[in-house]
């Protein structure tokens, strides 16, 4: 397991890196609008952006399902990656034997979800 | 997590004449200043995990049709969901912060015949484009623009 995980390395670090880079830029837009503004009614939103019509128009198109697709998977990488080397600060370097496989398990499944979710659109 | 460190963590690779104590780590190593914000932007690693899992939860509800998309909007406005994505933009913002910070410092001296920016440059460049992503992302889904 551990030379595996060295061996897949460098991917898990691009998708670590494009997570705090990308992911932090797509990231705050969305928690803006869709985690704080909506839900607290602010008058920053028109009342109709968000109907079904309008979000899935948005979402739908290519650059839509590309950018949500980004803003699914590349935190997802960034939040399994840091966890583990978070849990190895901890003097966790034995666990990091069962606890990466789980973080990276999770990363890869809800990434595959992601894809799959943009593209039923 | 105070506790002997590995002894021969800061051996010297030829070892000298004068015999050296064990390092020990401090008790409160975790409490210093630099370590304390190091350890912070690893622990925003739980939340971005659970905003990329909340986002494929909003997603898949939009692919589902309108029942389930007008269930998981109403879901967001939930206290602990508002109160979690407070916590998410200041993460967000903290990480952004600290990582375009050290992005520059980051960068190899050149690739090739090319030379990168210098550090300045490289970090209006990423604050630019953060804070266009940003306006625009914030413009689209306010229903402002398109």
């Amino acid at each position: 397991m551990r030379e595996f995980l060295l061996r897949v390395e460098p991917v898990i670090w691009l998708l670590f890196g494009q997570g705090l880079l990308i992911g932090t830029m797509l990231l705050t837009g969305w928690i803006l609008i869709v985690g704080i503004a909506v839900p607290l009614h602010l008058d920053l939103v028109a009342p109709e952006a968000l109907a079904f019509e309008r979000a899935h128009a948005l979402a739908s198109n290519p650059v839509g399902r590309l950018v949500l697709g980004a803003l699914i998977v590349l935190p997802l990488w960034k939040g399994a990656h840091h966890l583990r080397h978070l849990s190895i600060d901890f003097r966790g370097a034995e666990r990091d034997l069962w606890l990466a496989p789980i973080l990276y398990g999770i990363a890869t499944v809800a990434s595959l979800a992601g894809i799959l979710a943009v593209v039923r659109l | 997590m105070a506790g002997p460190a590995h002894p021969n963590a800061m051996a010297p690779a030829k070892p000298g004449r004068t015999r050296t104590a064990p390092p020990q780590m401090p008790a409160t190593w975790w409490s210093h200043p630099r370590i304390r914000t190091y350890l912070l932007f690893g622990s925003t690693g739980a939340v971005y995990l659970l905003l990329g899992l909340f986002a494929l939860r909003v997603v898949w509800a939009l692919g589902s049709g309108p029942e389930a998309w007008n269930a998981a909007i109403a879901e967001l406005e939930s206290p602990l969901y508002i109160a979690f994505h407070g916590l998410g933009l200041a993460s967000v913002i903290f990480v952004g912060v600290r990582f375009f910070g050290f992005f520059p410092k980051a960068q190899p001296s050149r690739i090739g015949p090319a030379k990168p920016p210098p550090p300045p440059v490289i970090l209006a460049m990423l604050y630019l484009a953060w804070i266009g992503v940003t306006i625009l992302f914030v413009a689209i889904l306010a229903g402002g623009l398109f």
